[in-house]
């Protein structure tokens, strides 16, 4: 799971400071996305810093919350999100309603899988039928387990799987 | 240099009359470059300096391009034969990759350097290729197998040649493009969108090579020995075409504003062919007949070339290029 954090950071106003902000996230394997300085705007006497990173988890975030109150830096705001990847998935062939929910209760029970929306059509009357499935899912490697559960089931079921091309 | 044509069919007749007209540019390479001999699946011609323009007239009067029946043996005939390259434009053949693979090997083994537009040998037997190459000095030169004037060979192996190449994803096959953006834009169902690609010349009679991902695996498996350095054949590719799918599959994908494409990829692993999802406006979303590939590169970054896939003058055009490169090796 990679989380994406904002934070409004709140510095001595003495040099050496920012350098000793951003330390804790790199030496914690943070990946620093961007800074913005806002020498201009002082908050009792502290100046203010904007920072964007990503940890690879929450222990590891909080290990850097740690370092920074050990270096008496304030944690003015905290905006933190978890990053996801989408999935998109179309099948086509002779796929039954029945099969459909299987699918469906299957990618359910698969760890990481934060949304699915599915779309089914085809006419009651021909066999073919089309079935979009679109989501996402909080994990990279989750990317590969909805790959191979697809791509097991239509070779199973034997219709034929489209894959996303992720960017 | 002495050429010898194996094959002069719409590519053998291309490369042939490419010769012809470029005799300026090989002068002022101070090279002199003629064809000592050409021959099809009956007949065979040879003679110091034959003329391009003789020679394609000849095939289109009569159905052959020569006045000799090809010999018995053909494989002994090229290994005798004085010449210094041999240009091979027979048919591909997935199965067993004759006739070219003995022609292509009878031409290395007796010292003589091999052009060939034919995917067959390279799709199946690349490292035995190669090795008899190196085991002999030559060099098998093959851009026009994959992707016609498509750059790609070359461009990775020579001009990128301190990169890793980490991927590539491309659209190897202009049929199934035009068949897959056909259905998209007129709503056409697959063997109509098939139909009009086989009245347009486009699609062979028999379009099995095309639709069932067969020409894209071939080409998937030569880029993977010649541009990732790996050791693999066609049937390593894992396959899928495109005659199942429907116009209710393309119209789910437009209301996720993406397209259907017949996709060859290469890295992370994976040696796969089949259709994939792409969001309008990625650059494999394009429509048409032109291949196009998207190599990712460590230093590089993402670099994406595009040409014409097929077609007389656009494979030949590549046959030119790996002539001019043999003549500047040889300098
Ligand atoms: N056409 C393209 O745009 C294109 C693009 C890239 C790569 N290629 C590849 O280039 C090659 C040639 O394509 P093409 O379109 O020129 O095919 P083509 O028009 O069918 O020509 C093939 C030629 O090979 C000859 N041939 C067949 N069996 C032979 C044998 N046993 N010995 C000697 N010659 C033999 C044929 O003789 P006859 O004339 O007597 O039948 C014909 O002249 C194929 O491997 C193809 O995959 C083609």
């Amino acid at each position: 799971m990679k989380m994406k954090i904002n934070v409004d950071l709140r510095l001595k106003d003495v040099p050496g400071q920012l350098v000793s902000a951003l330390d804790p996230i790199s030496s914690c394997g943070g990946n620093i996305r961007g800074v913005v300085h806002h020498h201009d705007v002082k908050d009792g006497g502290r100046i203010a810093v904007n920072v964007t990173f990503e940890a690879s988890s929450d222990p590891v975030f909080h290990r850097i919350l740690d370092e920074w109150e050990k270096r008496d830096v304030e944690v003015a705001k905290i905006n933190s999100f978890i990053e996801t990847y989408p999935i998109r998935y179309l099948l086509v062939g002779d796929i039954s309603s029945a099969e459909m929910e299987s699918v469906t209760r299957g990618l359910e029970s698969i760890e990481n899988v934060v949304s699915i929306d599915v779309r089914y059509t085809g006419a009651a009357t021909s066999s073919s039928h089309t079935a979009l499935i679109t989501g996402t899912v909080s994990s990279q490697d989750t990317l590969k387990t909805l790959d191979d559960f697809f791509y097991e089931r239509t070779q199973k079921k034997n219709y034929l799987l489209v894959r996303g091309l992720e960017l | 240099m002495k050429v010898l044509i194996a094959g002069f069919g719409t590519v053998g007749q291309g490369i042939a009359e490419v010769i012809g007209t470029r005799q300026s540019l090989f002068d002022a390479m101070g090279e002199k470059v003629s064809i000592v001999g050409a021959f099809d699946s009956s007949s065979l011609i040879y003679g110091d300096n034959l003329d391009p323009k003789y020679l394609v007239e000849k095939k289109k009067t009569t159905g052959k391009v020569g006045d000799k029946e090809i010999p018995d043996d053909v494989a002994s005939y090229i290994e005798e034969a004085d010449f210094d390259i041999l240009l091979d434009t027979t048919p591909t053949n997935i199965d067993h990759a004759e006739p070219g693979l003995t022609y292509i090997l009878s031409a290395l083994h007796s010292g003589k350097h091999v052009i060939t537009s034919n995917k067959g040998p390279l799709a199946l037997k690349f490292s035995t290729l190669s090795a008899a190459a190196d085991a002999n000095g030559v060099q098998l030169k093959y851009e026009a197998s994959v992707g016609g004037a498509m750059p790609i060979i070359n461009l990775s192996k020579q001009l990128l040649a301190g990169e890793n190449i980490i991927s590539l994803r491309g659209i190897l096959n202009g049929t199934c493009n035009f068949i897959l953006n056909r259905m998209k834009e007129e709503g056409l169902p697959f063997y109509q969108a098939l139909r009009e690609a086989q009245d347009l010349g486009y699609a062979e009679t028999d379009p099995t090579y095309d639709i069932d991902g067969v020409d894209s695996a071939a080409k998937v498996a030569i880029l993977a020995n010649a541009i990732f350095g790996m050791d693999v054949n066609y049937y390593d590719v894992v396959r899928s075409g495109i005659r199942n799918i429907t116009e209710d599959a393309i119209a789910l994908a437009a209301e996720e504003n993406s397209v259907i494409r017949l996709i060859g990829e290469i890295g992370g692993g994976k040696l796969e062919v089949a259709p994939r999802l792409v969001p309008m406006g990625h650059p494999l979303s394009i429509g048409g007949t032109q291949n196009m590939a998207n190599i990712i590169t460590d230093l590089a970054g993402e670099i994406t070339v595009s040409g014409r896939g097929a077609g007389k003058n656009e494979t030949a055009s590549a046959m030119l290029s790996d002539l001019i490169s043999i003549i500047r090796n040889k300098e």
